[in-house]
């Protein structure tokens, strides 16, 4: 009795302290389920942020340790944070996207106050420096035209963001179709239907390497890779720089393309509950944001802020060597009346953007048995049943490729799908029919990927594989990587955990092929619309 | 030890009772009464100046939701004793619907103005669109627009830096008032006088022709106004929206307006329209509220700290005290709005 008196006494105390070093607990979301804790104490405010907001964190940290709060910062693309928006909950106390286009289109119920700009960063091109003398780009004013004549002739391929997920791919190719319709006033809904628009953009996004679901993603991808420019905010372009530097690389030299620029204003707004305690936290950290001291640390990451431009002081974080011109009349295009841009984003989703090429390798290994075949089964019917894909912008092109490569410790079966119809819905009944049972030996799977993607010609597609696993799994990476050197060519593998999937094990796998790992055990249809960012 | 805590509870105890004492007998003299208000007044009902003055002199306090001026028509008022939008035509759609109010009344008045930055007005000035006077800019409407029709490229008025068409960015005039009455004069302008049933069908297409020129447009005025401020001259070179919106900015941020002013000009349309402020009582309670707010010192703290001039049009205002150059003393170019059932059909095709 009184020992189990004694361990309950030791169990209090064990989950107290668990509860103290999870982060903020208190919330109804789990602090795991953030990407960022910054602080400690018993008020959270829980943010919800375009990725390129991380460079900030040590600013937002100074703020958090100065109240003694905690701040939640959880980073996802733009347009995914607008469709955040138009759902009933909305599980944070502040948004702050990338642009305050996707704020105002998306918040339809008007749940949105206080929102205001932090700081400006334009959307531009950052290219490898020798290659942008060698296109004649450096130093004089470069068109978006001279860009896509460098793209055409196979001089320039770059990554971009999902135009469909994240607010600098979005911009990028929202310039992209005013310069390719030759620069009207406004882009109109009846410009969209030509077939030399869909010719030439699809000509034009030939060029993109690779992409992803957020900005400061696509910058760790770049510089974890080897590549030519990407498109990107100015102020990660310097971050990247500053990378390149420090490891001797050659840095990126920044284009201002003067017919297709876009700013992103980046307004912090708070999510009206009716909670006074909480709208008094957001706005104390707002003003300090929008201090004098806070934005000058802004602008020495490389953001534009304050109402007078870049200050003397910071000049020289804006280095002309890499192209930047801190003093530039940022002129940017009008973005499309709310209807016409969402159908020039259906366009990019299902008939410019370079086709996807997913090998989708499905764990069927008895531990995958109960919860864990039903949320994957969940998760394949969200992707692979059209009409649930369109509402996240996930739906298919018309020439993408899809294969599915169910796998224990054996390859079970390998299923193609081509297209958007009913070849690719009739997959969904394989996912769900398949029988459960076995061992874990996912590098089979993965090898078995690769020999597949050996058939095609991976320039025309975006090529990727995708796991999605629980178990720790037998077998041995060598024998991926030898397949995969064979091949020979740039094709992330991600993961999709869950369970009590071996992180380690799938990491190594993403770090070879620099891709990532998504956590599907918090929220599935989160990690799939990240992972499919990437392709 | 003991008689210490006896003698802090009686302490508490009296304390406790002397606030209950006090509140009760306050509220039971100060009457609350609830409303719907476009958002550009919320800085003033805020404003505890003017919330001391409602408390002590007209023992009221004001609660209120916003609202956008033509929805508050349409909204369900049940428990609400006031609406105040920005704009006559709301009360000329109340009377239609619901017939004449309690009581109505314009307390407050700013016209419409445009916003641009010093390199932006000279150009302006240079050919013949804008001109200064006393240190006042005001904008030619006819030419303006006629530059806005005929495509004319900013780099054509002298500004290389600007990409694109001179056009003036707007809110979105199906959901805010401010474009809104945007809409309402650049109608008036493209008629020659003030657009109604008999001149509207030639005017429509050209008005649908300039606004769709705009593309995607802000909902919300202080949005716009805000975003001109941070992201400098190229992407919003010339904006519309009301008088008291720098006023009021310059009142409330005086350490950013010293080092912004030499560049933000306002000019005056002429002629322009006023944005009225009218409040609308739904009951007797409300109708208190017109009292109130038609106050002398309440009054005056709409003009010195929000930048709302009176609600007696045209009465010369003394803007000395606002650290604002260029600000007219009296705005005498003024132009009738378009009548409700004009705008109505507007809007509609501006949708």
């Amino acid at each position: 009795m009184r020992n189990q008196k004694r361990f309950a006494a030791l169990l209090l105390m064990f989950s107290i302290v668990l509860t103290m070093f999870s982060g903020c607990g208190a919330g109804d979301r789990a602090a795991s389920e953030s990407d960022a804790v910054l602080g400690s104490g018993s008020s959270v405010l829980k943010i919800i942020s375009g990725s390129e907001n991380k460079q900030l964190e040590t600013i937002l940290e100074k703020f958090a340790k100065q109240e003694k709060i905690c701040i939640e910062m959880t980073y996802q693309g733009s347009l995914d944070i607008m469709r955040m928006l138009g759902e009933e909950d909305i599980p944070y106390d502040a948004v702050w996207p990338a642009s305050s286009l996707w704020l105002t289109v998306g918040d339809t119920e008007r749940r949105i106050k206080h929102a205001e700009s932090i700081s400006i960063s334009p959307v531009v091109f950052g290219i490898r420096k020798s290659l942008a003398e060698e296109l004649g780009f450096v130093g004089k004013e470069v068109s978006v035209n001279d860009l896509l004549e460098a793209i055409r002739s196979d001089k320039l391929s770059f990554c971009m963001t999902s135009a469909t997920q994240s607010n600098s791919g979005a911009s990028a190719y929202i310039g992209f179709l005013y310069a390719l319709l030759g620069n009207p006033e406004v882009i109109a809904a009846e410009d969209l239907q030509s077939e030399s628009l869909k010719t030439q953009m699809k000509e034009l996004l030939s060029g993109v390497d690779r992409s992803s679901g957020s900005s400061d993603w696509l910058k760790d991808m770049f510089l974890e890779g080897d590549y030519d420019a990407m498109v990107n905010y100015e102020c990660l372009i310097i971050q990247a720089n500053r990378e390149l530097e420090a490891r001797g690389e050659e840095t990126l030299y920044t284009v201002y393309p003067y017919d297709g620029l876009s700013l992103a204003d980046s307004p912090l707004g708070y999510v009206d509950k009716g909670d006074d305690k909480q709208e008094e936290l957001f706005l104390k950290l707002q003003e300090y944001l929008l201090s004098e001291e806070a934005q000058n640390e802004i602008q020495k990451t490389g953001r534009r802020s304050g109402y007078t431009g870049v200050s003397e002081e910071n000049k020289e974080v804006f280095r002309a060597d890499w192209g930047l011109q801190p003093d530039r009349v940022l002129s940017p295009i009008k973005m499309p009346a709310a209807d016409v841009l969402f159908e020039c984003l259906d366009l990019y989703q299902t008939d410019f953007k370079k086709p996807s090429l997913t090998v989708y390798c499905l764990d069927y290994s008895g531990s995958m048995d109960g919860e864990g075949n039903k949320q994957l089964v969940r998760a394949m019917e969200q992707l692979l049943i059209q009409e649930n894909a369109r509402k996240n912008f996930l739906q298919a092109s018309e020439n993408e490729v899809n294969i599915l490569i169910p796998f224990d410790d054996t390859i079970i079966d390998t299923f193609t799908a081509v297209g958007n119809g009913g070849e690719l819905e009739s997959l969904y009944n394989k996912v769900k029919n398949q029988d459960i049972g076995g061992g874990t030996n996912m590098y089979n799977a993965a090898v078995q990927g690769i020999e597949i993607l050996e058939a095609y010609d991976l320039s025309q597609y975006t090529p990727a594989i995708i796991l999605m696993t629980d178990g720790q799994s037998g077998g041995y990476i060598d024998d991926f990587k030898s397949a995969y050197t064979q091949l020979g060519y740039d094709v992330p593998v991600f993961s999709i955990m869950f369970g009590d999937a071996d992180e380690t094990q799938l990491e190594e796998l993403a770090q070879y092929t620099n891709a990532r790992v998504f956590d599907g055990r918090e929220n599935l249809t989160d990690a799939f619309r990240s992972v499919k960012g990437y392709n | 030890m003991k008689t210490k805590f006896i003698g802090l509870g009686i302490l508490a105890a009296v304390i406790l009772v002397a606030v209950a004492y006090t509140f009760i007998n306050n509220s039971s003299k100060v009457t609350e009464i609830s409303g719907y208000v476009g958002g550009e007044k919320i800085g003033l009902l805020e404003d505890e100046a003017v919330q001391d003055i409602l408390r002590d002199k007209y023992k009221l306090t004001i609660d209120y939701a916003k609202a956008g001026s033509i929805d508050m028509i349409t909204a369900d008022a049940a428990g609400r004793n006031f609406l105040f939008p920005s704009n006559q035509t709301a009360l000329e759609l109340y009377k239609q619907v619901n017939g004449d109010p309690v009581k109505s009344e314009i307390v407050l008045n700013t016209p419409i103005v445009l916003y641009t930055r010093g390199a932006v007005a000279q150009a302006m000035v240079d050919n013949g669109i804008a001109s200064a006077s006393d240190g006042v800019y005001y904008v030619d409407m006819v030419k303006l627009t006629e530059a806005i029709e005929s495509g004319k490229a900013w780099s054509e008025i002298g500004l290389p830096q600007l990409y694109g068409s001179i056009t003036v960015g707007t809110t979105d005039p199906t959901k805010s008032n401010s474009g809104n009455m945007f809409a309402g004069l650049l109608a008036n302008t493209l008629c020659g006088g003030v657009a109604d049933e008999n001149n509207l069908d030639e005017i429509l297409p050209r008005l649908q022709n300039i606004f769709r020129k705009l593309g995607y447009m802000e909902s919300s005025s202080s949005d716009l106004f805000d975003q001109f401020l941070k992201t400098g001259m190229g992407a919003k070179p010339l904006i519309a929206g009301y008088e008291n919106q720098l006023l009021e900015f310059a009142v409330e941020n005086p350490e950013t307006w010293e080092q912004i002013k030499e560049d933000i000009i306002m000019l005056y349309p002429t002629p322009t329209v006023w944005s009225s402020h009218v409040f609308i009582a739904l009951d007797e309670a409300g109708a208190a509220g017109i009292d109130a707010l038609l106050d002398e010192d309440i009054q005056r703290i709409a003009w010195e700290k929000h930048g709302f001039r009176t609600g007696v049009y045209g009465a010369p205002a003394d803007a000395e005290h606002f650290d604002v150059p260029g600000i007219a003393k009296e705005i005498t170019q003024v132009a009738p709005m378009p009548d409700a059932n004009t705008m109505d059909r507007i809007i509609k095709a501006l949708s």
